[in-house]
């Protein structure tokens, strides 16, 4: 997987879009255990490299935004500033 | 969701309707980076249309 921040950027935003497309097959298959696997796979995935993507760089959501020294999620840039890629 | 057997109850279905084949997933694409670019995940989605008629 990608190292810099747009590489490790754009890779969360394909594992998010596989997510999405399992989520509206889902939708309809709701007892299709093979999708059920490839959700759980992914959506553990994107967990990881959201909290690496945080740590490394800025908190993505506010769910990963635990802060000691400064408050991370106020800090980050935002959308508009152009910094995420 | 009952799901009637579209080869072999063809003679059931009443006329003048749309029928849409219950989608059957088994594989994704492997490579997510050209799911992604093709706009879908599931092979059997994957129908680009070249102008004339999809594939």
């Amino acid at each position: 997987m990608g190292n810099n921040k747009e590489q490790l950027l754009r890779d969360i935003g394909i594992v998010d879009f596989v997510l999405t497309e399992l989520t509206l097959y889902l939708d309809t298959h709701p007892f299709d255990r093979n999708a059920m696997e490839y959700f759980n796979h992914y959506n553990r995935i994107k967990h990881q490299m959201e909290k690496e993507f945080s740590m490394k760089y800025f908190p993505l959501n506010t769910s990963m935004a635990e802060s000691n020294k400064e408050w991370r999620w106020g800090m980050a840039p935002l959308p508009w500033e152009g910094v995420c890629g | 969701m009952q799901d009637y057997l579209y080869d072999n109850n063809i003679d059931k279905f009443p006329v003048a309707m749309a029928y849409v084949p219950w989608q059957r997933f088994d594989k994704m694409f492997d490579d997510l980076e050209k799911a992604y670019c093709t706009g879908t995940i599931f092979p059997e989605l994957d129908k680009p249309f070249t102008g004339r008629r999809c594939v």
